[in-house]
């Protein structure tokens, strides 16, 4: 692997990462928005020849109607082009909060539509859906991981560290948590929290726990690094010489257990974002209509959906780019992948 | 590990004994069998159809859940059966039946010479055993609370071998409905377990075929656990066709259980299943797109569902919920629910949500209830600028970025709580907050576990609004006391009333009791109508739309009458059968 | 046999934690088993209530807690309130097709990933090693959610497969190589979803196993005398890399009766998914009480094996 590889997967993932934050601005309209009269309008085709074989340079979209023809079909409407446009104005976003704007990269004008991938099933546009959602997925992968990581660092240079009875105790509670249905703990958080808080703080709050669960399995890593650490021999001659074991730790323990922290949290963040799907396969995603990446794959187990419209797969693809540039960095920062979800 | 692999292999592998189908018995003289004039059909072939879910037991006394019910249907039989079709009550075991003067006494008339499906006869004893064991506490049985008329329960007395008698507290308008769907229990069966108290344990899934009879016409043959469920036809069935043949016409009937309402869609289409119970409107429109040729499809128009949304106007004192309390102040005013109502876009719930498979919705019942509905029921458009102006009316105000306030300067902001489990309505929630939204109102959707919802919406009343459905059951009025009485315990937007709250709502359960114990069905529905204006003009409930009964069928199957009625395809399941010219896919 | 004694005596405490701590949850979710009859417009709360007193969910936590646990140890594993039968009837059979989907998804796994993966250590870095690790990153990105729906749409496209179940509607009148036959076809489309879901995890571990191994002082003196690479890796390499494996294979083993709940209730494959999947949102408290126990089982059974290869297998390690 080499170093200049390792950058440009490093720089792939920040802009990954760049995307979903600026979703306002790059997505062209409000993820909420509901186009009525065009509910699972196809992605939209860019021309640059016209109806007249005229070529123009700007591309343009044409608007879209019913199509008579078939019973829920669409087809373009010639008669007027829509040409693409750069730096428009559109729907309200709010780019931090309490800073908000305007400013899309693109659009065009209405009663044209520029819906790069299609709509869903209420005609909002999925571009915008994926972009905001990717928003609510990737923190909600981030946000678990760093819970689950933090836990786990703790609790298994502790058991690692102290050994005897304390690791046992640890490790015993690692295992029950690896057994335990915690899909209840989910249901029973949702259900004690009141209504009136904002689902998107909810959900964040439901993914925080997944995490605090998840602690057990970086725990049994990261205990076994500081195990094998704790025996080498410039620590035990560090510890000969009467360290504290506060200054052992700082210094010849956890740096070694960064790697594999880092490691994992390369292989927790898609993992977590993958269980938000499930999450929402059983209802306990974040409502509607805020759009996240679990959200709309759940959409894809209906029937109708699967079979007929291909464009919404869109946040499965998402998805799969998204892990596979987190596993690449993993292994290009690391150079070897150790141990893997199972 | 091996060992224990083998051995499974050779428990699913192992050759059952493959029995021919049970032929129908030749109809003995002084059998009093029922002859179903229209239909002739072909004897033989196998039915299969995809549940949802598998069903939970064989109890018909116990059985709550819909796939249950669905099995169930088909094993057993009742006294007095609503035709599916007609709506209308006819004789099914009871012969005829006769009411007292006074409309508190009926007396029913038994078939003479019926067998259960084990080939024990049946008589008086088997229907006084059913009613008694039915209305038995310990029996549990959710079917209970439909005998209990005026406060009491039905009293059922054996007149002689083939007659009962029927004693009510009160009269009560189309009694002989209440007797749809009993099933009659066999007493030479059940007599030892509800003698023990343990009738509601009897009869699990894991009862051996033996061991279980009824009087419908297909009776238990197999069942896999996880797997499938097989039913043969039952050879001593009470019914013949017109050619006084004896039915059913079907050898068996296999039901497979899919897990998903998706997974019964896609063993339909690819042709594993025959029947498709009921499809919702956007994987109907799917199959109808992905090959429309290899099936039978039909749109039976609205069925008696009514989803809506309800306000919470709980009595809340004491619950501790000062939040609520303060938003009830909008839902408790009419002009509040009416600005809501005409803000409403009914048109596209129907559109999009039903892809156009059904109607929207002013009232409580739907159009799908012929003889019931009131058809003057007025059906205002969707108005913002209306709305507005009625808001304008009741006090609320506007922030310069349109924020709806109200009187007192509060934002006017509330949740609708959905089930998770229920795309539609979720997805008509999504719309509805566009709509309001339009308004000025905040309205966030939050989607539950099913559990929990019935747990605020019942139990803790903390939540402010909800879209739910209610009216799969009968047509008739009488099936819908515990929504609209204001005791009753549906009556879900203020529950556990002991006196009424509002005028209008003590003029409803006034209307309501009285058509209860009026005999004559014009009156009847005058009374009824009355009851749906009221509702109409007060809003208790916003009433949305009314999905369509969609259902599917192999092409070949024959007497597919299916109705809007449940159960929308298998009423009929004795008559049907596969036209033996018809493709061979199986 | 104190060493026999400690370890049977740390699994009963880990069961019963296990059981204690689902229990507390299941508590901590809002209803009960007869909640949504109160949706049913035919029956009143009364009925309801009456209900819920009958079947002993009106008593204190603790009272409930050991009603479960009496009948579990008695083998009926608890009394299912959704068969109103006990719980040994309706979870056996379903383990049991859960297992004859499981096992030779297991199998598969392992025969496929094993090669592949040392396989895929020997060229560390080329190509036929980048390409096996592109290939696996992208699988572990698919939800098995997802790998079941395009596999079922693969299904309800060509027709060559069954859409779900385990059996035909009337493969009892089969014969048995019919019926054989008819299996394997009903098996094919849920064991790939299987494979293709865990494969990746098991191949990667064998990788960096191998690739650990590989770099031990043993292997370089080894390889330093000029030993044959491919005598190096089986003779060298792969004993050193056993460790860990036996120890992953052990907890493939747990995930036995859990990795496939999800493929199984989408591909309607009778198994415990379905019956799991019914029973959480029925709230059918003591089938999922029992069903966590029999996963738990296994978890500690797998454990148990491993550790006993391995004693067999490392003369380092002796218990």
């Amino acid at each position: 692997m080499t170093r200049g590889r390792a950058r440009a997967l490093v720089v792939v993932l920040a802009a990954l990462h760049l995307l979903v934050l600026l979703a306002g601005f790059v997505a062209p309209y409000d993820p909420v928005d509901q186009a009525r009269a065009l509910p699972f309008a196809p992605p939209v085709r860019l021309h640059v020849i016209d109806a007249d074989g005229r070529f123009h340079p700007r591309p343009f979209v044409y608007a879209l109607v019913p199509d008579p023809a078939t019973a829920d079909g669409y087809m373009e409407d010639r008669s007027r082009r829509f040409p693409v446009q750069m730096m428009v104005r559109g729907a309200r976003y709010s780019v931090l909060p309490g800073l908000e704007s305007n400013l899309h990269l693109v659009g065009v004008e209405t009663p044209g539509r520029l819906f790069l991938l299609g709509t869903d099933g209420f005609g909002r546009d999925l571009l915008s859906r994926l972009l905001h959602g990717g928003r609510v997925s990737v923190g909600a992968g981030l946000l678990a991981t760093l819970s689950a990581l933090l836990i786990g660092m703790v609790l298994g240079t502790v058991a690692g560290f102290s050994g005897g009875r304390i690791d046992g105790g640890v490790m015993w509670a690692a295992n029950l948590f690896m057994a335990v249905p915690w899909l209840y703990l989910l249901f029973a958080a949702r259900a004690a929290l009141p209504l009136h808080i904002d689902t998107r703080a909810t959900f964040l709050l439901l993914v925080t726990v997944l995490g605090v669960v998840g602690w057990a399995r970086p725990a049994r890593l990261i205990r076994g690094v500081v195990l094998s650490a704790r025996e080498r021999t410039y620590v035990l001659a560090a510890r000969g010489f009467g360290a504290n074991p506060l200054y052992l730790l700082r210094r010849h323990l956890l740096p070694h257990t960064f790697g594999v922290a880092l490691t994992q949290a390369g292989l927790l963040v898609p993992q977590y974002i993958l269980a938000e799907v499930t999450l929402s396969f059983l209802g306990l995603g974040v409502g509607e209509p805020t759009p996240s990446w679990g959200t709309m794959l759940g959409s894809l187990q209906q029937y109708d959906v699967l079979t007929s419209y291909w464009w919404m797969f869109a946040p499965a693809v998402a998805l799969v780019v998204t892990a596979v540039t987190y596993h690449a960095v993993t292994s290009a920062v690391h150079g070897r992948i150790r141990l893997v979800t199972t | 590990m091996r060992l224990g692999v083998s051995c499974l292999l050779a428990a699913l592998f192992a050759t059952l004994p493959a029995g021919a189908a049970a032929q129908p018995l030749p109809i003995a003289a002084g059998e009093e069998v029922l002859v179903e004039r229209d239909g002739s059909g072909h004897y033989g072939r196998r039915l299969v159809v995809a549940l949802r879910a598998e069903p939970r037991t064989f109890n018909p006394a116990i059985a709550a859940d819909a796939p249950s019910r669905e099995v169930i249907g088909r094993m057993t039989g009742d006294l007095i059966h609503i035709n599916r079709s007609t709506q209308l009550t006819e004789a099914a075991l009871a012969r005829g039946w006769t009411r007292s003067t006074d409309g508190r006494e009926y007396t029913l008339t038994l078939r003479k010479g019926i067998r259960f499906s084990d080939g024990q006869p049946f008589d008086a004893d088997d229907v006084v055993f059913t009613f008694r064991a039915m209305l038995d506490e310990r029996t549990g049985a959710p079917q209970r609370d439909l005998l209990i008329v005026g406060g009491q329960p039905v009293r059922v007395t054996k007149v002689d071998a083939h007659t009962v008698r029927v004693a009510l507290a009160q009269p009560y308008a189309a009694a002989e409905r209440l007797f749809d769907s009993i099933a009659i229990l066999p007493e030479h069966l059940l007599a030892g377990a509800y003698a023990r108290g343990a009738l509601a344990e009897a009869w699990p899934l894991t009862t051996s075929a033996g061991a279980i009879a009824g009087l419908g016409p297909y009776r238990l043959k197999e069942y896999t656990a996880g797997q499938r469920l097989v039913l043969e036809r039952n050879p001593f069935y009470w019914k013949a066709d017109a050619a006084k043949r004896r039915l059913p016409y079907m050898d068996e009937i296999v039901f497979l259980f899919a897990g998903t309402e998706d997974a019964q869609i896609i063993r339909f289409q690819s042709g594993e299943s025959d029947i498709l119970n009921r499809a919702s409107a956007d994987n109907f429109t799917a199959l109808a797109r992905n090959g429309s040729a290899r099936h039978r499809l039909e749109d039976l128009g609205p069925g008696l569902e009514y989803n809506f949304l309800v306000f919470n106007q709980n009595d809340l004192s004491g619950k501790g919920l000062p939040q609520i309390e303060s938003r009830q102040r909008w839902f408790g005013d009419l002009g509040f629910r009416r600005a809501v109502s005409r803000a409403v876009d009914r048109e596209s719930i129907a559109r999009l949500v039903y892809r156009g498979r059904a109607v929207p919705l002013w009232g409580n019942v739907s159009p799908g209830n012929r003889r019931w509905v009131n058809a003057s029921i007025a059906r205002p458009a969707r108005s913002v600028s209306e709305a507005r102006a009625i808001l304008k009316t009741s006090g609320f105000s506007w922030r310069p970025d349109g924020a709806l306030l109200d009187q007192q300067g509060q934002r006017v902001a509330f949740t609708i709580v959905t089930s998770s489990s229920n795309t539609q309505r979720t997805e008509m929630a999504t719309l509805v907050q566009a709509d309001l939204k339009e308004l000025g109102m905040d309205v966030q959707v939050v989607p539950l576990e099913f559990r929990a919802l019935v747990d605020r919406v019942f139990q803790t009343f903390d939540y402010d609004a909800s879209i739910l459905g209610l009216g799969g059951g009968d047509a008739d009025p009488n099936s819908e006391m515990s929504v609209w009485l204001s005791t009753g315990s549906n009556h879900l937007w203020r529950l556990g009333q002991k006196t009424p709250a509002t005028a209008w709502e003590a003029e409803v359960d006034r209307l309501m009791a009285q058509q209860l114990v009026t005999l004559d069905s014009r009156e009847r529905k005058r009374l009824f109508d009355r009851v749906q204006e009221l509702v109409a003009e007060q809003l208790p409930f916003i009433f949305l739309a009314a999905p369509h009964i969609l259902v599917g069928a192999r092409p070949d199957l024959g007497n597919f009458q299916p109705s809007v009625l449940d159960h929308y395809t298998l009423w009929n399941v004795d008559r049907l059968f596969i036209q033996p010219d018809g493709s061979q896919r199986r | 046999m104190r060493v026999v004694f400690r370890y049977v005596a740390r699994s009963l405490i880990t069961l019963a934690s296990v059981s204690v701590f689902s229990f507390l949850l299941l508590e901590l979710a809002p209803g009960d088993f007869f909640t949504d009859l109160r949706a049913e417009t035919r029956v009143g709360p009364e009925t309801v209530e009456a209900l819920r007193n009958q079947y002993g969910l009106t008593r204190s936590p603790l009272a409930r807690y050991w009603q479960w646990l009496q009948s579990f140890v008695s083998g009926d594993l608890g009394f299912s309130l959704a068969h109103r039968a006990p719980v040994a009837s309706v979870l056996w059979v379903r383990a049991g097709n859960t297992l004859l989907l499981t096992v030779p998804a297991l199998l598969v796994t392992w025969a496929l990933a094993l090669p592949l993966g040392i396989w895929a250590a020997r060229r560390r870095g080329r190509w036929p090693d980048r390409l096996c690790g592109g290939a696996t990153s992208t699988l572990l990105a698919l939800p098995d959610l997802l790998v079941a729906l395009l596999l079922l749409l693969l299904a309800l496209r060509t027709g060559l497969f069954p859409t779900g179940g385990m059996l035909s509607p009337g493969a009892e009148d089969m014969s048995v190589t019919a019926r054989v036959r008819d299996f394997a076809a009903h098996a094919f489309l849920p064991l790939c979803a299987l494979v293709v879901t865990t494969l990746p995890a098991v191949f990667r571990h064998v990788r960096a196993s191998m690739i650990e191994a590989a770099g031990a002082p043993a292997v370089q003196a080894a390889r330093g005398l000029g030993i044959r690479p491919s005598r190096l890796t089986l003779r060298f390499v792969l004993p050193l890399a056993a460790n860990p494996l036996v120890s992953l294979a052990g907890l493939s083993i747990a995930t036995l009766l859990s990795a496939s709940l999800l493929i199984e209730v989408v591909m309607s494959w009778p198994g415990l998914g379905p019956l799991l999947v019914e029973a959480l949102l029925a709230k059918d408290v003591h089938v999922v009480l029992s069903a966590s126990m029999l996963a738990t089982g296994l978890l500690v059974l797998g454990n148990l094996a491993a550790d006993l290869t391995l004693v067999g297998i490392d003369p380092r390690i002796r218990a």
